[in-house]
């Protein structure tokens, strides 16, 4: 009882500090960006930059706004990762369900034999992958990107969502059931709305993941870029100011998509759902 | 309810199916003659470079062969992947390349490109003679000349000027700068690249050549010269060598935490154009005991195997060599040209940079096309390893990577 006591007070004591220490070690990459994108280059060329600059300017910006070179990217990569989103979860938030709910002996083989495609590094499989694409005329195309992104992501979407569904007492279907319901009108109704927040992190996972990938657009795309392909392209060529910009644009949607999908991800979904 | 999710699902494999069978049936003839009047030229070039050839260089052509001309900008690293990626199913959509001449071994070994020897004459007659061998495996030309390109050595004039020194001309005065700067700074301010990639091995060619030595051989006296002199220097240089590649130094100068390295001549562009560093300057470099040796780099031009548009892009290429399009790259963009009688005037600005990289190319050798050109570089990357990294005996070393290179070479001779 004592050691539990001390330990209590510890985390107590700790928690706000690590808490800040941890936002902080995750914040001063993006303020970095953000700051070498607003500041005149002569504040950042230099051996020891300000960590704080005092002149600020929007020369950067404007030139990477005007270029022309940032909507068409900007917009390949947006709709690639929404789609992506949209059918990951249609096409696994089912199939998890029926896993989650098999006997022990057969749930964990099957879950584990989602994972069988990522055992493979990507740039192992990627040239096989674009070869087969490039046959189905799928090269620079938004659907050869989904569906490269579909195979890194579908089998990590039906994992996190096999363990949603896990958590969700067979009771609470039964009930439904025994009340009438159908077993479709019971998922959509009663089980999927419990499933939100499981399915809002995989659907923020999801998205990030297409997002930012790399190494499939890179086989996969000729002429139409993505926006890592763009950002890749600044860092390639050495220009620092132009790199910060657009790796600023790519960590605003980011932030967008993980704020407004926030508020699903909340605890006690479950709490009083099954009444004794 | 049940009725709405059958037809739910029913309507998302329609709509997948038709969205399949339009992306993988395309319109057949129609759309190869359509292709027909379209170029696709991959390039890896900076932003500056595509306004150029997309304001001055495509047009002319473009009207006169009524061909739009799509450009591709493709890295030289990355343009193998893709080719292979294309070659292999059988639907190249690439009709010329310009590549970096240090990359081109594996588009010859892999079957990339189209073996150009029957049309050997188109190569103009005042073409740099050394720049055609580039191009050149076992006999059969696969490259066209297209631009020459060498390392030529920056540095920072106002931190010369603080000390008071004067720019290394050999191996002697480069180690004394090097110290210099590590005494007066306590921190190396050179670099010579040492990343273990392909940028140390341009490096380490300079140095074995310039002391006489093959770096094809590695255990010969010139070799020997070269790891004993870059023993000596190494405690005095940037920490940042052991990362340092052809991108790197642009940040390194700008930043000015390194005062003196050998890049490509883009550096200039980025560094004067784009942020204003005047106090970077530039000249041809140093000799080594022997005398002045500088790799030979640059772009050629190729033609992917199976290019779609191939008769269009032989034209292309002839046009990419004439005088016309050469001098326009001289006045444009101060590229060096690959002819002896074309002439542009550069940008005042860029000058000093064009006179130090045609001061260099005078000492430009072409790397050897040799199909084990993969087992060289990692001969000549591991013994820089083991030597200055690990501190193991040179002669020791060097004879254990020639007999590696030699062995290779025998394979490759055996096949």
């Amino acid at each position: 009882m004592r050691e539990v006591n001390i330990s209590e007070k510890i985390s107590k004591v700790a928690y706000i500090p690590i808490a800040i220490i941890a936002a902080i070690l995750m914040v001063i990459p993006v303020y970095i960006l953000f700051m070498t994108s607003f500041a005149v280059p002569s504040d950042i060329l230099k051996p020891h930059p300000d960590f704080f600059i005092t002149r600020f300017t929007l020369d950067h910006w404007r030139s990477v706004l005007a270029s022309g070179n940032l909507w068409p990217p900007f917009r390949k990569s947006f709709v690639v990762a929404t789609i992506t989103t949209i059918i990951a979860i249609v096409m696994a938030a089912p199939a998890a369900y029926v896993i989650a709910r098999m006997p022990s002996k057969i749930k964990y083989p099957v879950v584990l034999s989602l994972f069988f495609t990522r055992m493979f590094p990507d740039v192992g499989i990627a040239l096989p992958i674009a070869v087969q694409f490039i046959r189905l005329n799928l090269m620079d195309t938004y659907l050869g990107l989904v569906m490269a992104h579909l195979i890194v992501n579908l089998p990590f979407a039906a994992w996190i969502l096999v363990g949603t569904f896990e958590t969700i007492p067979k009771d609470l279907e039964e009930a439904a059931l025994v009340d009438g319901t159908s077993k479709l009108t019971a998922l959509s109704k009663i089980i999927m709305p419990i499933a939100l927040p499981g399915i809002a992190v995989t659907a923020i996972f999801v998205w990030l993941n297409s997002w930012n990938e790399f190494t499939y657009a890179l086989y996969l795309t000729i002429s139409d870029r993505t926006l890592p392909l763009q950002i890749y392209y600044y860092v390639q060529r050495g220009g620092i100011f132009d790199s910060a910009t657009y790796a600023a644009i790519l960590t605003i949607p980011v932030m967008l998509v993980t704020f407004f999908l926030q508020k699903y991800m909340k605890s006690g979904y479950l709490a009083g759902a099954v009444k004794g | 309810m049940r009725k709405f999710y059958a037809k739910l699902i029913a309507i998302l494999v329609i709509v997948s199916l038709v969205g399949t069978l339009i992306a993988g049936c395309g319109g057949g003839s129609s759309q190869s003659e359509a292709r027909k009047k379209v170029l696709k030229v991959s390039m890896g070039l900076g932003e500056v470079e595509w306004e150029v050839m997309k304001e001055h260089i495509f047009p002319p052509f473009e009207e006169k062969y009524g061909v739009k001309i799509e450009p591709l900008q493709i890295e030289a690293g990355d343009l193998i992947p893709k080719l292979e990626a294309m070659h292999k199913a059988n639907a190249m959509d690439i009709d010329i390349i310009t590549q970096d001449n240090m990359q081109l071994a594996p588009l010859v070994a892999k079957g990339l490109v189209e073996d150009l020897s029957q049309y050997r004459d188109m190569i103009p007659k005042e073409v740099i003679p050394s720049l055609v061998p580039v191009g050149e495996f076992d006999g059969k030309l696969y490259f066209m000349p297209y631009r020459p390109n060498v390392e030529i050595a920056f540095y920072n004039k106002d931190k010369f000027n603080e000390y008071g020194l004067k720019l290394p001309t050999n191996w002697d005065e480069l180690l004394e700068i090097a110290k210099t700067f590590k005494e007066k700074e306590g921190i190396g301010r050179v670099i010579i690249k040492l990343n273990l990639g392909p940028d140390s091995t341009v490096h380490m060619f300079d140095l074995i050549r310039s002391a006489g030595g093959d770096p094809t051989v590695l255990n010969d006296e010139g070799s020997i010269k070269a790891f004993e002199f870059l023993r000596e220097i190494y405690p005095y240089l940037s920490p940042d060598s052991k990362k340092a590649d052809w991108n790197t130094p642009v940040e390194y100068l700008a930043k000015e935490t390194v005062y003196l390295v050998r890049n490509w001549p883009y550096t200039a562009n980025v560094l004067v154009e784009k942020y204003g560093k005047e106090n970077i300057l530039a000249y041809p470099g140093w000799a080594g005991p022997v005398k002045t040796s500088n790799v030979l780099g640059g772009e050629v031009i190729g033609i992917p195997t199976g290019s779609p548009n191939k008769e269009m892009a032989m034209k292309f290429m002839e046009y990419l060599m004439s005088k016309e399009v050469q001098e326009k790259l001289v006045t444009k963009l101060g590229w060096p040209s690959m002819r002896s009688d074309a002439y542009g005037k550069v940008a005042e600005w860029q000058k000093p940079y064009f006179e130090a990289i045609n001061e260099a190319l005078k000492h430009a050798e072409p790397r050897p096309n040799l199909v084990y050109w993969a087992d060289v570089d990692k001969a000549i990357n591991g013994a820089l390893r083991e030597i200055i990294f690990e501190g193991k005996d040179i002669k020791t070393t060097l004879d254990k990577y020639h007999n590696m290179i030699e062995e290779a070479k025998k394979a490759a001779e055996s096949k």
